[in-house]
């Protein structure tokens, strides 16, 4: 039963990978699935996270750990092996996991099991670490393309990945957020809302953004899965917009971040401006 | 698609928690059973063309060659630029308004095993966020403006650069 389980589960991942290549030339394997997206442990628990080679050919994926924290503006800057803090090096430390290196046939998942043992005496906070999964680029085949008789040519192979964070929480933590100085920009041919999420407590901030009229029901921009982590008090929140969205949003909103919807929708700032 | 994507991963999921099942139901045994299937948003990463800068005949004098993030090429004075150009493309998906942050390198160096070369990389997402559509898709284009030197010698020049999707 388990077997046709299984077939029936790699049909329909089949279906889907099949789907997701249609229309373009196909440039390489390490296509990948990674489910969830994010993982907040209370205590000593762990999580199982699900990664599935989508592509076409056999990959070999590697799974490691990294420390990134977030910048001013929002981005997750990764902060070498050698340059972690303490608490950065005990989180590293704690975060048990395996298998670290997976080869993988097409369409076929495999469980990457997580634990979390908190040294004793950890003091209360927030401890966050970004689980990066990424394949190992093949060695080049015998069929690449031979050095022309003229001439330069140029072959570039990306290798690309996911990170989802890991959030170990220890003790009681609080924190309340602000939003401030929200604007209309347009760099280019980039059509941006930016505005200032600020926190104070010591742990993260994470929900979704919601930009409204005042009087009308359906939301201009919906943006879910921002966050503010502990390391900074204040951030920039970049959404982009379409064109459409960067004319209507002019004039008065109301700017909310709630929580996640999955975890209630409880309102954790608010702003009403009038965007120029 | 999505809804594919659910549906395989909570049959993939229902089979982990069933393995798992046999062993802590080691344990004395009680009347009663469960049945549970979990649902996880996934996200999923493809990679849908490469970087193609196509064949370059260098020049006497240090010139650059662009391919956009659309992948439209422009070549410099003095080179010789031939065959197709590609930018290199990955489809994102995952729930629907996600935010997203993308990091790609600035530079990238390439190497025919003597010679070297330097591209700069440039990316559709020029804020670094991307937002998934309605419908969960998000795509990134990575573009890249070559130098090539004067004179530069000929040969099959390759270099890899990183590119990661990063969940907040």
């Amino acid at each position: 039963m388990i077997q046709k389980m299984l077939r029936r589960a790699s049909v329909a991942l089949a279906a889907t990978g099949l789907f997701l290549t249609l229309g373009t030339a196909h440039a390489g394997g390490g296509d990948l699935l990674v489910a969830p997206t994010r993982i907040v442990l209370d205590g000593p628990r762990g999580a199982e996270i699900v990664l599935n080679n989508i592509g076409e050919t056999t990959a070999t994926y590697r799974v490691s750990l990294e420390i990134k924290r977030m910048t001013p503006e929002g981005a997750l800057e990764e902060i070498d092996p050698n340059a972690v803090n303490d608490a950065e090096r005990q989180t590293l430390a704690m975060l048990l996991y395996s298998p670290r290196r997976v080869t993988l046939p097409p369409n076929q998942p495999q469980t990457i099991r997580l634990s979390v043992r908190p040294p004793a005496g950890l003091p209360d906070g927030e401890y966050r670490a970004h689980m990066l999964f990424r394949a190992v680029p093949e060695s080049r085949s015998v069929s690449a393309p031979v050095t022309p008789t003229s001439g330069v040519s140029i072959a570039l192979t990306p290798i690309y990945g996911v990170s989802i964070p890991i959030i170990v929480r220890q003790g009681r933590l609080e924190a309340t957020a602000a939003i401030a100085n929200a604007r209309l920009e347009a760099p280019g041919t980039e059509r941006l809302l930016r505005f200032d999420l600020s926190k104070q407590g010591n742990r993260s901030v994470y929900g979704e953004v919601i930009v409204t009229r005042p009087g009308v029901a359906e939301p201009l921009v919906a943006a879910r899965g921002v966050a503010i982590y502990p390391e900074i008090n204040q951030r920039v929140v970049t959404l982009p917009l379409s064109q459409e969205q960067y004319d209507a949003l002019h004039g008065p909103v109301t700017i909310r971040f709630v929580e996640d919807r999955e975890v209630g929708s409880a309102t954790l700032a608010e702003m009403s401006t009038v965007l120029r | 698609m999505n809804k594919m994507l659910s549906r395989a991963l909570a049959g993939s999921l229902f089979i982990a928690a069933g393995m798992t099942a046999g062993t802590a139901y080691a344990a004395p045994v009680t009347a009663s059973a469960t049945a549970s299937a979990t649902i996880l948003s996934p996200v999923t990463v493809t990679n849908t063309a490469d970087l193609d800068f196509g064949t370059i005949v260098s020049g006497a004098s240090a010139a650059t060659v662009n391919v956009s993030t659309a992948g439209a090429r422009t070549c410099g004075a003095g080179l010789t630029c031939t065959g197709t150009t590609t930018a290199a493309a990955f489809a994102i998906a995952g729930s629907a308004s996600k935010v997203v942050t993308v990091s790609v390198p600035a530079s990238v160096s390439l190497s025919n095993g003597t010679d070297s070369m330097t591209a700069t990389l440039s990316s559709s997402a020029g804020s670094g966020t991307l937002t998934l559509n309605a419908s969960g898709n998000a795509s990134l284009n990575v573009g890249g403006l070559l130098g090539v030197a004067a004179g530069q010698a000929d040969g099959a020049y390759t270099g890899t650069f990183t590119v990661s999707v990063d969940y907040q």
